[in-house]
């Protein structure tokens, strides 16, 4: 009997606990969602990039929940883009895009984001698109996947879109970290599970991987932040039990980014 | 026949005077025919009531006409009319025949047996020296490269290489100054290569002119050669420019005629090492019309470059070595540094800037405002390097080839940096775009700058002038022939190209072209037709505008392998810095000789502020074909600061690398090169056809005559008519000439048969 109530509290509090984060997920955050902020025309437009996931899930609805590329979407989207528009004088839609590799759509935003990345599947259309992309100047980051499992599952995929590209870490010296800040000593950066684990890694992936591939004249075009989440971060930030000093790091991680996929 | 109606020959009343050697004044003479007339008419007005029905009409003025002419003869020829001439005593002048002994007097002209050369010799064999000499002493000299005096006709030979009557001219009468020389006879096909281009002097100078009046000696020109070649394809000239950036694109107008040809299909062709470059079919133009065509191609490496442009040879041409031209490039390795100043992150500036990363030959330098108070920098060769922001001092700005402004308020520049800017193009002739965007143009108040001169557009008077939304390039006219936006050689393939790319991610109003600017790109959006890239020569330099920042998307929107973004932005930033010249720029008229090596080198030499510096030391090295090298000064011109100039001959075949050094005060301050080519043997292969309109002028001009080969039996006699030489002033009565009575006897004939076709006799 005391098992089956400690199951019934279990369940309730677990079923309260994904209804608040569902409501996290989905509720609106202050931010102006009418069709007019939508549409507005600015230089830089925040692109999702949404594929198929080996579970099968891409689309919207409930989907929309579950899919892997929409992990943080959109409250993470739209804080870095606060940030953004605070910081520097990139003029950016301050609604994000989410792209696919189905049509040609994505070259209209020459800088993409991708989450989860070790459950990216890609067909040879979309392989060769997302090639095509990236041979024609566009700039990928890639975030929040950890350890080595994750690693070998990501790389299968990017394997397929850059085959001949070496994958290398990244130096503090390298350009990608001084284009706006200089970041020459880096933290790992959680996701929001620091708070109650304060664990900074997630499952194998102990030490931050700052890794990029780049194209023949060495310009980065696939940017690889592994064992972090920057995207739990941004979306974090305004938690007041998530450290500061991660969500700083993670801002600046990204406005660098941004600012090194428009200048190389 | 004319000396059988008028007794002399029509030299001697071409170079005499009329005169009446009558006492009674001339006065008289006119009242007598005024006289004479009157009386005719009152005679005719007395008769007219008694005079035949049919002569009272406008008959009777023509009787009266007839009678009054008949009278004015006769009392003219009481006044005993005369001619008064020079002309040259008997055996005291010397008569010069100079005989024309270059490579194109070797020809034989179709339908004829003999050489030009030898038909000389023959006319002077066959009675025209024998002729002069009855009458003067002869002097025979060959003229060429060079003159001199030749014993005997049988010595002539063609072996001259080049044509050059004026320096013949010259010398001729230097050396013979002391003679009493009382006429020239010049026996010549008029080819003339006196400037040592292939292009021709197009004929005898002002000063060899000048030199043969002040001494009045009549020049008389004997045309040899056929005056239309009958089958000839002939290369005019090839405009390309003198220098160039490594693997530049370069264009290069040819010009060309042809004769027997006409509308046949050929190959234009440029060659470099005779490796073919570029190449297309031509159809070639009606007879003796004159055609212009365009060839592309890439300049290639760096290193002194010679690039033949030929016409592939028809069958049946003799005389194939004409259709073909070299020029000398002088193709340049070194790097042109662009200074992008931008006032946003934007796309346009990163595909800027890696289109300009795969272009050796530009360094791009640049300062992005990425925050309210940060610049990052690119490209910089020294962390110094645009530490302060965007340079304030000339020496330091200059240093750059081109700017481009991106995105930027004109307020973030000073006063004094907009002068700065202005300074840049006008004074040290550097390259400025202007680029589209949301501080651009009108919207960046560019309008009332200091630099707005530099804007090859008048800007709108309105703000919110940028629009995100689409707009369609449109080549233009203009633009489809100018090297910046030339995606392809072949038009046609060009303007496909062009069609193809897709919209821009943007567009900006900037208004009308100033006169002057020529638009090379439209765009349109859906109402309209605006100018999107504008280009102006500016002072030493020149500007370009692009009204808009959203060409990025051709370069992400075209299949990967597609160029033209890539293409067209290294065409144009080559516009804007490949032709800024260095302090030191050093110019010869003609990089390629032609048979004679006299050169004309210039310099000018500026200061590290492109101050023209006058009191430079500027020295020449020159590096000959065989290697060896010698120095030169160079002397200040007198009233030009900052020009210097040297003369010197190039007296072997073969290429020459002549680099120019300006100093000051033991200081440096720059160097350039240019090379040039004497090429032997080439020379006389072109104009072949006889040149008569310059010797026409030639004789015209000295109070000569032209004559062709056949009609030479009366020169020795007609050429004894000079004021030159020992000449005495002769009077002979003209009261006599056959003319006068045949005239008369006219006049009354034709009254006479008038009245019998009246019936009134």
């Amino acid at each position: 009997m005391k098992l089956l109530a400690a199951t019934a509290v279990a369940a309730v509090a677990l079923a309260c606990c994904s209804v608040v984060r569902a409501y996290q997920r989905t509720a609106d955050f202050g931010f102006d969602d009418s069709e007019q902020r939508q549409a507005q025309k600015a230089e830089f437009v925040w692109s999702r990039l949404a594929y198929t996931s080996r579970s099968g899930g891409n689309g919207y609805g409930w989907g929309w929940g579950r899919a892997a590329w929409s992990r943080d979407y959109p409250k993470a989207d739209r804080q870095l883009l606060v940030a953004m528009k605070r910081l520097t004088r990139i003029e950016g839609r301050p609604y994000e895009q989410v792209v696919d590799l189905d049509s040609d759509a994505i070259f209209e935003y020459p800088w993409v984001y991708a989450v989860q990345v070790q459950a990216w599947t890609f067909s040879d259309a979309e392989a060769k698109r997302l090639r095509d992309y990236l041979n024609k100047g566009g700039f990928l980051m890639v975030d929040d996947f950890h350890g080595t499992q994750d690693w070998e599952d990501f790389m299968e995929g990017m394997r397929q879109v850059l085959p001949d590209r070496p994958v290398e870490d990244l130096q503090s010296g390298d350009e990608i970290f001084h284009v706006l800040y200089d970041m020459d000593d880096r933290i790992q950066v959680p996701g929001e599970h620091y708070i109650r684990t304060h664990r900074t890694y997630e499952k194998d992936g102990f030490t931050p991987k700052w890794r990029a591939i780049r194209d023949d004249k060495g310009r980065i075009m696939v940017a690889i932040c592994h064992n972090m989440h920057l995207g739990d971060a941004w979306e974090w930030a305004d938690d007041p039990d998530y450290p500061e000093k991660f969500a700083a790091q993670a801002f600046r991680v990204g406005l660098n980014y941004i600012v090194y996929g428009m200048t190389h | 026949m004319f000396e059988f109606f008028f007794k002399y020959p029509y030299t001697a009343f071409a170079r005499g005077r009329l005169i009446l050697l009558s006492s009674w004044p001339r006065w008289m003479l006119v009242l007598a025919i005024v006289l004479g007339a009157v009386g005719l008419a009152g005679l005719i007005w007395f008769q007219w009531s008694t005079a035949a029905p049919k002569l009272k009409s406008w008959r009777s003025a023509v009787i009266w006409v007839l009678q009054a002419a008949m009278l004015m003869v006769l009392l003219l020829l009481l006044w005993e009319p005369a001619l008064n001439v020079a002309e040259l005593r008997s055996q005291q002048n010397i008569i010069a025949v100079l005989v024309d002994d270059s490579h194109s007097m070797a020809q034989t002209d179709a339908g004829n047996q003999q050489t030009r050369e030898q038909a000389a010799v023959a006319a002077l064999k066959n009675g025209v020296l024998d002729g002069l000499k009855q009458r003067f002493q002869t002097r025979l000299y060959h003229i060429g490269a060079s003159v001199g005096e030749v014993d005997n006709p049988d010595k002539l030979q063609s072996a001259g290489r080049s044509t050059h009557l004026s320096d013949g001219m010259r010398q001729f009468l230097a050396q013979t100054q002391d003679l009493p020389i009382g006429a020239i006879v010049l026996m010549s096909d008029g080819a003339e290569n006196a400037s040592g281009s292939d292009e021709g002097g197009g004929g005898v100078d002002i000063a060899a002119l000048d030199a043969l009046r002040n001494r009045h000696l009549p020049v008389h020109t004997i045309g040899f050669g056929s005056e239309t070649a009958e089958h000839d394809v002939e290369m005019e000239g090839v405009s390309v420019a003198a220098r160039a950036l490594a693997s530049s694109r370069m264009v290069a107008t040819v010009r060309f005629h042809q004769r027997g040809f006409s509308r046949q299909k050929a190959m234009l062709t440029v060659r470099e090492s005779g490796k073919a470059l570029a190449g297309h079919e031509i159809t070639l133009p009606a007879n003796g019309e004159t055609r212009t065509d365009t060839l592309y191609f890439d300049a290639g490496d760096a290193g002194a470059k010679d690039f033949e442009f030929s016409i592939s040879p028809m069958l049946g041409e003799p005389n194939v070595i004409n259709n073909s031209l070299s020029r000398m490039v002088n193709v340049s390795g070194d790097k042109r540094r662009i200074l992008f100043v931008e006032g946003e992150p934007r796309w346009e500036f990163k595909f800027i800037r890696r289109a300009a990363d795969d272009d050796p030959q530009l360094q791009m330098v640049s300062m992005l405002r990425t925050t309210e108070n940060k610049v990052y920098r690119q490209g910089i060769s020294d962390p110094s390097e645009l530490a302060e922001g965007f340079p304030t001092r000339p020496e330091d700005l200059f240093g750059y080839s081109g700017i481009i402004i991106g995105s930027v308020e004109s307020g973030y520049f000073t006063p004094s940096q907009q002068e700065l800017l202005r300074e840049f193009v006008d004074r040290r002739g550097g390259g400025v775009l202007f680029l589209g965007g949301r501080f651009s143009l009108a919207d960046g108040g560019w309008n009332s700058s200091g630099a707005s001169d530099l804007i090859p557009t008048f800007l709108p008077k309105t703000k919110e002038t940028f629009h995100r939304d689409p707009a369609y390039p449109l080549l233009t006219q203009v633009g489809a022939d100018s090297p910046v936006t030339r995606l392809a050689d072949d038009a046609a393939v060009n303007s496909a190209r062009w069609k193809k790319l897709p919209y821009t991610a943007d567009y900006q109003d900037a208004g009308s072209p100033k006169p002057g600017a020529t638009v090379l790109l439209e765009m349109s959006d859906t109402h309209r037709k605006m100018p999107m890239l504008v280009t102006e020569p500016y002072g030493r330099g020149r500007t370009a505008l692009m009204a808009t920042a959203g060409t990025w998307r051709w370069q992400m929107s075209m299949p990967v392998g597609d160029g033209s973004h890539d293409q067209f932005w290294r065409q144009l930033l080559r516009y804007v810095a490949a032709e800024s010249p260095g302090p030191v720029t050093a110019s010869v008229p003609a990089q390629t000789l032609l048979d004679e090596g006299h050169v004309v080198l210039s310099a000018t030499v500026r200061d590290k502020q492109y101050q023209p510096s006058p009191d430079a030391d500027v020295m020449a090295r020159i590096v000959g074909p065989d290697g060896t090298s010698s120095m030169m000064q160079l002397a200040a011109v007198p009233g030009e600061a900052g020009s210097f100039r040297t003369e010197w001959t190039a007296d072997k075949p073969g290429s020459y690398a002549i680099e120019v050094t300006g100093s000051r005060a033991g200081e440096v301050l720059g160097s350039d090169i240019v090379t040039l080519e004497r090429k032997d043997g080439i020379a006389e292969n072109f104009h072949t056809e006889q040149n008569r309109e310059l010797l026409e002028r030639l004789s015209n001009s000295t109070g000569g005559r032209y004559w062709r080969p056949s009609e030479l039996s009366t020169l020795p006699r007609d050429i004894s008519y000079s004021e030159a030489g020992i000449s005495v002033r002769d009077t002979k009565p003209l009261w006599d000439m056959p003319i006068n009575y045949l005239l008369l006897l006219g006049l009354v004939s034709a009254q006479w048969l008038l009245r019998r076709k009246w019936g009134v006799v």
